[in-house]
């Protein structure tokens, strides 16, 4: 009786904990979220432990489980949902992600150590190439011609893994993100960064033109300024930024902030910045270089109340819940207006489209020929059954079929088949509103259930032979003709070109740099610790700086930053990175000659 | 003289089970310790790495951003473990004063509920933590609403009173559970004392003063002094999770720093170095308080 007493009172008390917590998340539109993923890390792992009872329930017990080591991943756990359903149904297998990017960095350490990272393995390039050598991927040269879609791209893949350190023909690695154009091309309509802003609300402040930076403070107050709320009544801001992606990428620095350096041509390689002309480096902390430009820049939008307060301290989710409820007036990220744009929005021009900036000069990476970076392997740990079900998945994966489904989504859900075999896009917004799937498909969110793996074999861009159009809807003559809206007609009026990449290059505002498969040398004991310890001073800097109440602070700020970042050996880190990166822009420019 | 022997072995035989859990789980670890002196980097083997000699224990030093940083690092160490050894009186006035609430159901109550926090863990506390403080969470809201300030105050990204901030943290966390030793010990007081003192006329406040507290003291002192040996591990999972790019430079206590070092940036073979340096320190601690402890009070405690 008394211990019943005082297992309700506990129960109680966990409850009234937990409205609480729930309080909060309901007085602010973005919490619920945040609150989400902060305690993921706990509940993931009872989610597991509970998605791992009913699948092998269902599947009789045969169902292989496959480590899928994802440097992309943004998610981990058990595959669930539609893509789950999907990949089951053909291999009955279940994909299990390791995100390092959710985990942390340290899992790469202890995973390699234990010298077992995973079933399939996606990594960097860097990465890969140490893992090949410490003998953790496994020699795939026998069997991979017997797979005919990956065979397909078996010169860039010879490409790729020629560039291994002491290689003499094996095949370790599948680059990811492949086309069959060229090289030296850019042939998408859009560049992954460049500032891009509410169409409806650019043109009620008289769409202005900008001059520069400070221009577009300018226009971003005067709409912040005109609209402090988003429909709902909850605070919109000019710009939301997140700190989880900081440091990614080969990018030394708060992840937004090095993004935004393409705005004018320069490209952060590590610690050093390639200059626009593709040849010479700079150091990131020269205060002519763009980084400090770009925050600069963000700390002006501060200044001016048009930055997120929770900007340092929210993450992805958070900032994703954001955009997606109209409470960021800027995006820079070409994926960012998949979270707003829908057709309804391209109709009614209250979507997202890029504005130029007059002084400025966009980076472009050409066309992924030989891939992205990133490299898909098999870990060398596999049994002969489990490594016969990873090779048919990586197959399927590179197939039509498989990239239909990762680019396009679920037919008669995402997309209609017509007479001539061409698709046309439909619900447009299952992703920003996780619409339910089809029940065959298992019924469950489309977003829920989407591919966690994040990264493919073969690019959206490239052309799927069914349909002789693009996988990404975005090519598709039935969503170019539907996205042919007044907006659209009336951007194209103003800027006198079709796509914002015609812009660019009609207005030669566009620097593209080749793609090169050159494997870059690793990291010494030594370099390492310096790149972390310098990485750490410069994104707790940096994101200060942005906070930062006036030009003296902000200054003062940077010039500590900077003298730390010395003391801590950055003059080493910096030759170090000049010598890595100068093999990969020798390359790149063979290629343009 | 033989059967004394087999004695000997039998009894070394009782203890073995002790010893082995020790060699295992006690020194088998200082092994590790040899990391300091490799150039280790996953996914190598440490065999396959150079060996470097003290390098990275002079790495730490050899300039003076360095030792700044290290200096910042012990400094909120110490600053933090100094502060709740300051406020360790905190957790047995609360014992003292739950004991005098007289209506029992309110008296479990409020025991039960200061207690549950000691169940959270500190991702949830974080969690409960940003959802209560972000900008539009219920106290900005409040306070908005109230008119009492018109921007959203970030209560978590300012740098300003972290230790303090971070020991309210812990007190909301622990006070409860710390308070149950303080509380078994005061049941224990024998009832006599306290009934002989209403007899001679004593209040309530002078029993307190005179009869529980001068009771409860040993259990005091022996938990401060458990807590000193401790001063330099004040754990890291708490500042882990509420360390950001503003507070860093308050928050980042020894514990946390190996971890960024090692976990965070792969710098093992630095973080091990480091690692050492904290168990000599802690020894080097120990040792002087068992020396100011046989001075004061005439006897070690070691």
């Amino acid at each position: 009786m008394k211990l019943k007493k005082v297992v309700s009172l506990l129960v109680a008390s966990t409850m009234i904990m937990a409205t609480l917590a729930g309080c909060g998340s309901s007085a602010g539109g973005a919490a619920p979220a945040a609150s989400d993923s902060a305690a993921s890390t706990d509940s993931s792992a009872a989610s597991d432990t509970a998605a791992a009872d009913t699948s092998t329930d269902a599947a009789s017990g045969d169902t292989m489980e496959i480590e899928v080591y994802d440097a992309a991943a943004n998610y981990q756990g058990l595959q669930t949902g539609w893509f789950d359903k999907v990949v089951k149904d053909r291999f009955n297998i279940d994909l299990n992600i390791i995100a390092p990017q959710v985990a942390g960095d340290a899992i790469y350490q202890t995973r390699t150590s234990a010298g077992n990272l995973g079933d399939i393995v996606l990594l960097d390039s860097v990465d890969f190439a140490d893992c090949v050598k410490a003998g953790l991927i496994k020699d795939i040269t026998a069997d991979l011609p017997n797979y005919p879609n990956l065979n397909g791209y078996m010169d860039q893949i010879k490409v790729y893994n020629s560039g291994l350190e002491g290689n003499n023909g094996e095949i370790y690695g599948i680059p990811t993100q492949m086309m069959n154009t060229s090289p030296i091309e850019y042939s998408q309509d859009v560049i992954y960064s460049s500032p891009l802003l509410r169409w409806d609300l650019y043109k009620e402040i008289g769409a202005p033109d900008i001059k520069d930076l400070d221009g577009l403070v300018d226009v971003l107050g005067q709409i912040q300024a005109a609209h402090p709320t988003n429909d709902a009544g909850d605070p919109a801001y000019a710009v939301s930024l997140w700190p989880d992606w900081d440091g990614n990428d080969n990018m030394m620095g708060i992840a937004n902030v090095v993004q935004l350096t393409t705005w004018y041509g320069e490209k952060i390689k590590d610690s050093a910045i390639l200059k626009a002309d593709g040849k010479t480096f700079v150091p990131l902390t020269d205060k002519t270089a763009s980084y400090y430009k770009m925050l600069k820049f963000l700390n002006k939008l501060y200044k001016a109340g048009l930055v997120d307060p929770d900007s340092g301290t929210q993450d992805w989710n958070a900032a994703c819940a954001k955009m997606s409820s109209g409470q960021v007036y800027m995006f820079w990220y070409s994926w960012q207006v998949g979270f707003w744009n829908s057709q309804e929005r391209l109709d009614n021009g209250t979507a997202m489209i890029f504005v130029p900036v007059a002084d400025q000069n966009y980076y472009a990476d050409a066309d992924a020929y030989y891939g992205s970076g990133r490299v898909f392997g098999v870990g060398s740990g596999v049994d002969d059954a489990k490594y016969q079900k990873i090779m048919e998945f990586l197959d399927w994966y590179a197939s039509p079929e498989g990239l239909e489904f990762q680019h396009a989504g679920i037919k008669d859900f995402n997309y209609t088949v017509g007479a001539d075999g061409k698709f046309t896009a439909i619900n447009d917004n299952a992703l920003m509103d996780n619409l339910p799937v089809p029940e065959e498909y298992g019924g469950a969110g489309y977003n829920d259930g989407n591919n966690q793996i994040n990264e493919w074999i073969v690019s959206a861009n490239a052309i799927n032979p069914n349909t002789g159009e693009t996988y990404a809807k975005d090519y598709w003559a039935s969503w170019k003709e539907s996205t042919k809206t007044q907006m659209k007609q009336e951007w194209a009026d103003k800027f006198g070109a079709a796509e914002p990449a015609e812009w660019m290059k009609k207005n030669n505002k566009l620097v593209i740099s080749p793609n090169v498969a050159v494997t870059l040398i690793s990291d010494t004991a030594d370099i390492s610790v310096i790149r972390n310890q310098c990485e750490e001073t410069l994104e707790d800097y940096s994101w200060q700086m942005i906070f930062a109440d006036s030009d003296a602070a902000f200054d003062s700020m940077w010039d500590e930053m900077t003298a730390t970042m010395d003391g801590n050996g950055y003059q080493d880190l910096y030759a170090f990175d000049c010598e890595k990166w100068q093999p990969q822009i020798d390359a790149k420019n063979a290629l343009l000659k | 003289m033989n059967k004394k022997k087999l004695r000997g072995y039998r009894e070394f035989l009782y203890v073995l089970p002790f010893i082995i859990l020790v060699l295992i789980f006690a020194y088998y670890p200082l092994y590790g310790w040899r990391y300091a002196f490799y150039d280790y980097k996953p996914p190598k083997t440490l065999s396959e790495c150079a060996f470097t000699g003290l390098k990275w224990f002079h790495y730490m030093i050899d300039n003076d951003t360095k030792r700044k940083q290290l200096f910042q690092v012990l400094l909120n160490t110490f600053g933090i473990s100094g502060l709740s050894m300051l406020f360790s009186w905190f957790p047995m006035m609360f014992a003292v004063f739950l004991n005098e609430i007289k209506c029992k159901p309110y008296q479990k109550f409020v025991q039960t509920v200061t207690t549950l926090p000691n169940f959270i863990s500190w991702v949830l506390v974080y969690s409960i933590a940003f959802c209560v403080f972000n900008s539009t969470g219920v106290v900005n809201t409040l306070l908005q609403d109230a008119g009492l300030i018109d921007k959203p105050v970030m209560f978590l990204q300012s740098s300003e009173h972290v230790w303090f901030k971070m020991w309210l943290w812990l007190t909301w966390k622990n006070a409860g559970w710390a308070a149950i030793m303080y509380i078994a010990a005061i049941t224990g007081i024998d009832e006599e004392l306290i009934d002989a003192a209403k007899v001679d006329g004593a209040n309530r406040w002078k029993t307190i003063w005179h009869i529980t507290i001068p009771s409860i003291l040993p259990t005091y002192f022996v938990l401060l002094f458990l807590n000193l040996a401790n001063f330099l591990s004040n754990g890291m999972e708490q500042f882990f999770v509420f360390q950001n790019s503003f507070n860093k430079n308050y928050i980042q206590v020894l514990d946390l720093y190996v971890y960024n070092l090692a976990m965070g940036s792969g710098g093992y073979s630095l973080a091990t170095a480091i690692g050492i340096l904290k168990s000599v320190v802690s020894i080097v601690l120990l040792c002087v308080l068992n020396k100011v402890s046989k001075a004061t009070r005439g006897e070690g405690f070691i």
